[in-house]
């Protein structure tokens, strides 16, 4: 057996190629996608599945994609982000194994907006432990502000309940996003317990 | 497992210090060169004219706020717009790539058009909106659509640009996140609605060099009628193929329809693959499975008493020589834009 396993392979890699040989499912992870409407969860979704982000409709209710990524099986649930709907975001709240936070980094006026959200998240039950990553979206617009900025004016140094991360991208164009992702793969595990 | 594993980082414990990446990487926007952005915004205005000429936003951000009294006009392409806390203004936005969000505004009137329409806490507005998605609105009162009627030279290519069809327009169908029971909080404008009593052109010299037509058969974006009730119950279905000529010949179609008394309903530019051929053609795909492969097609619906042969008559006329298909009676017609739509829905949606 050995002799067809090269030497070189990192163990995510050693572990696949096992999961394979054995026909073992890869883990299965359980993504929920939150922010305030028109953050670009969407638009993120779109773009973790490598399809078309040029039509896209403000969300109604919810989407979810299953994405292989790194050995895992991501699902991903991305939740519309309205005022109004926010009151349903708990009804996906459980066995959550990281949050993705996303925010329009380009919209000002609603920083406040989106603190105040997900300072509420970060109080939850049952999203306590939780890994958390930020994406500070939308960074190809001109007024965009640097996920340094973002992190300052959202207080993220006092997180000390779970690992976080915040991330800067385009989930237009795609940059950053898989840094993003590589950050979430590797705190798959991570949930504090 | 675990032997295959190395040892879990100490810094996995606690975040990062500075809330970023372990190793400050370079994004294109760390090195993009810096742009001004009081260019790209009008802000704290009031009985003021002012506005952007082709050219001069080039697909940026562009952020209106707080103006009162002010007659606006973006004649460009962006990337996206917010509007906030403006009343009594008058707007026009050239394609926006991305989302316009109108958000603490009223008695405004507005033309623009855009790939995300969405409104929140808003009253008393008007918009003559070209809307590639089903626009959406919240806690929003008296919210009035009309389709998208302009014209001047540059926006045809502005579209492109923003990435927007001009054929992909759902204007009339609007979402309520708020929805109150026995009221409606949005409604369409008349019909016979003249665009200049509502969004009249700019007064100053500057602007005036644009040139301008509110005409119906002048717009740049097919004037339809979209969900307004249905005044006759025949329709008529016709797909043009991908071609030198085929916003050409579209733009030409519906002229002469419209000319013999027909109406747009709805238009659809969209890709179609084999296998949605022979779901909305039927026997007929063989004829056009050899186009598909050129580019999307565009999807025309006309409704009136007569439309299947007059649009026969008007095909063979004029376009003799060009593939397109054309519903084949009344009874089938009807069954031609279902299917189309079911198939257009599913390759639009999510």
């Amino acid at each position: 057996m050995s002799a067809l396993l090269p030497l070189h392979l990192g163990h995510i890699g050693l572990l696949s190629i096992l999961r394979k040989l054995k026909s073992a499912p890869d883990q299965e992870v359980r993504i929920l996608l939150l922010g305030l409407d028109n953050a670009g969860k969407t638009t993120l979704l779109k773009q973790l599945a490598s399809e078309d982000i040029s039509h896209i409709t403000p969300t109604q209710g919810f989407n979810i994609k299953s994405v292989q990524s790194q050995g895992f099986k991501l699902n991903v649930w991305d939740i519309g982000g309205q005022r109004k709907i926010r009151p349903y975001w708990r009804n996906y709240f459980e066995n959550t194994d990281i949050l993705i936070y996303v925010i329009d980094s380009a919209d000002r006026k609603r920083f406040e907006e989106t603190g105040q959200e997900l300072a509420e998240l970060l109080e939850e039950e049952k999203l306590s432990c939780v890994p958390v990553l930020i994406f500070a979206n939308k960074q190809d617009l001109l007024t965009a502000a640097p996920a340094s900025e973002i992190a300052e004016g959202l207080n993220l140094h006092t997180i000390r309940d779970r690992v976080w991360q915040i991330q800067s991208c385009s989930a237009l164009t795609g940059e950053g996003v898989q840094d993003g992702m590589n950050w979430v793969c590797k705190n798959v595990n991570a949930k504090k317990k | 497992m675990g032997c295959f594993f190395s040892k879990r980082r100490k810094a996995e414990k606690e975040s990062q210090p500075e809330g970023e990446e372990e190793r400050p990487k370079q994004y294109s926007w760390d090195q993009r060169e810096k742009v001004d952005p009081k260019d790209y915004m009008f802000s704290g205005l009031k009985d003021e004219t002012v506005g952007r000429l082709p050219g001069q936003v080039a697909g940026q951000q562009f952020l209106i706020q707080d103006c009162e009294n002010c007659n606006i006009y973006i004649f460009d392409h962006s990337a996206t717009v917010t509007i906030d806390d403006c009343a009594n203004c008058v707007i026009f936005l050239g394609p926006v790539k991305g989302s316009v969000f109108f958000r603490n505004c009223r008695d405004c009137k507005c033309t623009l058009a855009c790939q995300q329409f969405r409104v929140r806490d808003c009253r008393k507005l008007e918009v003559f909106l070209c809307c590639a998605t089903q626009p959406i609105i919240e806690s929003s009162t008296n919210i009035r659509f009309g389709c998208f009627q302009w014209y001047y030279p540059e926006l045809a290519l502005q579209f492109k640009d923003a990435g927007l069809s001009i054929f992909n327009n759902t204007w009339s169908n609007i979402h309520d996140f708020t929805p109150v029971s026995g009221e409606l909080n949005w409604s369409l404008l008349p019909e016979g609605a003249v665009v200049q009593d509502h969004v009249p052109l700019p007064a100053t010299e500057e602007l005036k060099a644009v040139r301008i037509s509110t005409e119906a058969n002048r717009s740049i974006v097919p004037v339809s009628r979209g969900q307004r009730p249905k005044n006759s119950d025949e329709s008529c279905l016709v797909v043009l193929f991908a071609g030198d000529y085929t916003i050409a010949n579209a733009r030409k179609l519906i002229d002469e329809m419209v000319g013999k008394g027909f109406f747009l309903v709805q238009t659809k530019e969209v890709s179609m693959k084999a296998e949605d051929a022979q779901r909305v053609f039927g026997e007929k795909a063989p004829d056009f499975l050899p186009l598909l492969s050129k580019g999307p097609v565009i999807a025309l619906e006309f409704s009136g008493d007569g439309a299947v042969e007059g649009c026969h008559l008007i095909v063979n006329e004029i376009f003799n020589g060009t593939k397109m298909f054309v519903s084949e009676s009344k009874e089938t017609a009807s069954g031609d834009v279902d299917s189309f739509y079911n198939f257009a829905d599913i390759q639009m949606g999510i």
